[in-house]
């Protein structure tokens, strides 16, 4: 029957949906992800000490006075990895917004333009694919000096292709869409047209985005900084990893318990609260997948 | 030339001071044998001008001058008058009932004028009358019966016996068929057409059955409150009327050979007694400018046409000229190519209703979205009121964007889904940047109840998904309508609603066309529907425009072998 048909139906599959109530997924990982929130927000807080004094003697087994015990230089292990998750935060936050930035600046201008303007931004974007990540990062943290400024500033760089890719593909659908096209008709420019009807048709894909390469993000600053790439100063979870690795024969005791396995816990819950609300939201971006 | 009018004004003092002007400066001739009619509203001045050519106005009412072989009759004494009635002008009234005394026989009041203009003897008179009789289709027992014992059209017959029987050199008809019915009227026709055509006599036909004026007359003079708006040749001026006046006038004139509803002018005639300025058709006028309200445009020849009109008449709306359109099949080769648009060229006049009518593929959307400007041509060019559609950018383009709108196909694609009713149909006034935050709520309130929806707190805040396709559309409509669109391309309107609903858009959408003077393109595969309301049909094949005419003739008698399968697909019950 004419006019009976639902008429969101396409608009789901085309990546561009209703906000539905929160699944499972999504609603664990926001759970996860706002305690690691207000931890880092209520650091000063939580943290018995400041995580830089020399509150205890080195290598203090977990007492009373400090629960995780001290490292080599007698800081306290808990205020270190209470003030490392502001670091994992804003390295999240940061090079999240900065991959998807620039994701969708080549992808929503290849996409929208299409043409050769579309033709050589998905060149470029095939050939930062096609390079080999880690090995880059590597590089590009080496050459650039080790700061968070600059760790941020590498991830966002190469990561940004896959967003640019998932976008461009999502612009160049929306933008055939009738009341796309029809605002064109209204006489609006092609910037109106871009503000008021394709980011907000794409708005559940950016958030996918985010999240997803804050995720990356997150295991990049804590690899590189595992490495030594990172800032010596700014203490995040990945480099007390590598000071407490560093200290020789770390598993002869159970130290490593206390010193090691935390930060590496952390690391891994904020991850995978972050890959929880992208899988959440992917199911709201495809229902398909749900019924799976 | 025997009968110049010039400059005629007919004045009736209404009291004292003012006075109602029921001609204003009408001007025309006519030669001997040729014959003219004049055509209007009821109203306009026909009968008042029929009454001056008669001197039958008293005294000092006529200005100008009307002249019968280079004799000045105005002015002239009761006296002179006489001997010109019958014997040079003479006039079939319009009231057949009143024209006869009830008291004398048929045949006495025809040889009356015999008698007494040319003072033939009784018996010579009777003897006229019989011959008069027979050349009007009346026979002798007619003559000696008395008014009432006659049928209307035997009357009509007996007056136009007496206005014959002096021979007259001009005679005048004032609605000739008027409450006749269509068997008299026809035989009547036939009689005044043979008389026409035995020569000698000027005719001038007053009359607002456009039909008999067609059949009657040579030349027709198109009359609007009081003055002439077009003067041409009688199958021209029908065939292609010029005047906005005389394309509402024809457009509202039922015609078998016309499928299409019947659609009047919009408005209503003016007051004379306190006509409008500048030009008296403005208030009705769907192209009327600045111009129209302040002068009064003089009537001009134009292209072998006479016409008051400060434009020249009927303008072109929208002209695209050899438009084009190539898709190529994504990574095919160039031979994979698909021509959808060939060299398309057409015209839309001012409120007027176009339908583009072929089978799917045919590349009517993609014509369409050329033609507003959704999607740029190959080849050709669009012109929109005589600027270029196709080359405009930036202002000048959201400009020329706020006078053309589209109706697209599919409702539920045409609105965001994100949108509320309210922000849907304000979009346009959004983009363009018009009025203030409570003007631009009034209009899509007004909007959205010219479209019959309800303009409620409640609707204003639904999005697409709770509404029905048939609301949708409406407010696709109401959209379409906030920015006052001299043009509407709607593209199959109504093909996604059920027939109920498909038949209420489609009146909805006609009644704002004629209510709002603006023109429509209805692009359409469905032939039964568009001839209901299209003035024009234009049938699209492969990308081509293979036949283009009026509505009715594309329907009666296609020429192009498309036409006829589509008209043959046309659905028909029973």
């Amino acid at each position: 029957m004419p006019g009976t048909f639902s008429p969101l139906e396409g608009e789901r599959l085309s990546g561009n949906f209703h906000m539905r109530p929160l699944n499972g997924e999504l609603g664990f990982g926001l759970i996860l992800l706002a305690l690691c929130s207000a931890v880092a927000v209520l650091a000063p807080v939580l943290a018995p000490y400041d995580p830089r004094a020399f509150s205890g003697q080195p290598l203090e087994r977990p007492s009373r006075a400090h629960p995780l015990g001290t490292n080599d230089v007698g800081q306290d292990i808990l205020s270190e990895l209470i003030y490392g998750a502001r670091v994992s935060l804003t390295v999240a936050l940061a090079a999240g917004a900065g991959t998807v930035l620039l994701g969708l600046l080549v992808g929503g201008m290849a996409g929208y333009a299409g043409g050769w303007l579309d033709q050589a931004l998905m060149r470029l974007v095939d050939g930062m694919l096609s390079l080999p990540r880690l090995p880059l990062l590597i590089l590009f943290a080496t050459f650039l000096g080790s700061g968070l400024p600059q760790t941020i500033a590498v991830i966002s760089f190469l990561f940004w292709p896959t967003t640019a890719r998932v976008v461009r593909a999502q612009v160049q659908s929306v933008r055939q869409r009738g009341y796309v096209r029809m605002a064109r008709q209204f006489g609006a420019s092609h910037l109106y047209v871009f503000l008021r009807h394709i980011l907000p048709a794409i708005g559940p894909l950016i958030a996918y985005g985010l999240v997803t390469s804050a995720g990356q993000a997150v295991a990049m600053e804590a690899g590189l900084a595992f490495l030594g790439l990172g800032d010596p100063l700014v203490k995040s979870w990945g480099l007390m990893m590598r000071f407490a690795l560093n200290l020789p024969g770390l598993f002869l005791t159970d130290r490593w318990l206390w010193w090691l396995l935390p930060p590496a816990l952390c690391v891994t819950l904020l991850i995978l609260a972050l890959a929880l609300m992208g899988i959440g939201l992917e199911q709201n971006l495809n229902p398909r997948l749900a019924r799976r | 030339m025997m009968l110049m009018v010039q400059d005629l004004r007919v004045t009736f003092p209404l009291d004292g001071k003012t006075g109602l002007r029921a001609v204003d400066g009408v001007s025309f001739d006519l030669a001997p044998g040729t014959s003219l009619g004049i055509v209007g509203e009821t109203g306009a001045g026909k009968t008042t001008i029929a009454r001056a050519l008669l001197g039958l106005h008293p005294p000092g009412c006529i200005q100008g001058s009307i002249r019968l072989d280079g004799r000045e009759l105005v002015g002239l004494s009761e006296e002179a008058w006489r001997a010109i009635r019958w014997r040079r002008i003479a006039l079939v009234p319009q009231s057949v009932g009143t024209a006869l005394d009830p008291v004398y026989r048929v045949g006495d009041q025809i040889a009356e004028p015999l008698r007494y203009h040319l003072g033939l003897s009784p018996a010579e008179a009777w003897g006229r009358s019989l011959e008069l009789a027979r050349r009007v289709g009346l026979e002798p027992r007619h003559l000696r019966a008395y008014p009432h014992q006659l049928s209307g059209g035997e009357k009509q017959r007996a007056l136009l016996a007496m206005a014959l029987s002096c021979a007259p050199d001009v005679l005048v008809l004032d609605e000739p068929t008027s409450g006749q019915d269509m068997l008299s009227r026809a035989r009547l026709l036939d009689l005044l057409d043979a008389l026409r055509r035995e020569g000698g006599m000027g005719l001038l036909v007053i009359s607002h059955d456009l039909a008999a004026v067609a059949r009657l007359t040579e030349r027709v003079a198109v009359l609007y409150a009081g003055q002439l708006v077009e003067v041409g040749p009688t199958a021209e001026v029908f065939q292609d009327p010029r005047h906005p006046y005389t394309w509402g006038l024809l457009h509202a004139y039922p015609d078998m050979s016309t499928a299409r509803d019947l659609r009047g002018i919009r408005g209503a005639p003016p007051d004379p007694a306190n006509p409008p300025p500048g030009c008296r058709f403005h208030p009705r006028c769907t192209q009327a400018i600045d111009r129209c309200r302040r002068e009064e445009p003089p009537l001009r020849e134009i292209g072998g046409r006479w016409i008051a009109c400060h434009l020249g008449g009927l303008q072109t709306l929208l002209r695209a000229e050899g438009l084009r359109k190539t898709f190529s099949v994504d990574g095919g080769e160039p031979e994979e190519r698909v021509e959808a648009v060939r060299e398309a060229t057409l015209d839309i006049r001012e409120g007027e209703v176009v339908a583009l009518v072929g089978e799917t593929g045919s590349g009517k959307t993609t014509l369409g979205q050329m033609l507003v400007g959704l999607l740029p041509p190959d080849g050709g060019r669009v012109v929109l009121e005589g600027r270029e559609l196709t080359a405009a950018r930036g202002k000048e383009r959201r400009a020329m964007m706020s006078r053309i709108q589209l109706i697209p196909q599919d409702p539920f694609d045409a609105v965001s889904p994100r949108l509320t009713v309210a922000e849907m149909v304000r979009e346009p006034l959004d983009i363009q940047g018009i009025g203030t935050p409570e003007e631009r709520e009034a209009k899509v309130r007004q909007a959205l109840r010219t479209v019959g929806l309800p303009a409620s707190p409640d609707f204003l805040a639904r999005r697409a998904h709770e509404l029905s396709g048939g609301q949708l559309q409406r407010v696709v409509l109401a959209r379409a309508l906030v920015l006052e669109p001299k043009l509407i391309v709607a593209d199959e309107p109504v093909s996604m609603l059920d027939p109920s609903e498909q038949a209420r858009v489609i009146n909805l959408l006609k009644e704002i066309q004629t209510e709002r003077g603006l023109a429509l393109l209805l692009i359409s595969h469905d032939l039964a529907l568009v001839r209901k309301i299209a003035d024009r049909i234009l049938v699209m094949h492969r990308g081509q425009i293979v036949e283009e005419g009026p509505g009715n003739r594309i329907v009666t008698r296609p020429e192009h072998e498309h036409t006829r399968m589509l008209l043959e697909a046309a659905p028909r019950l029973g």
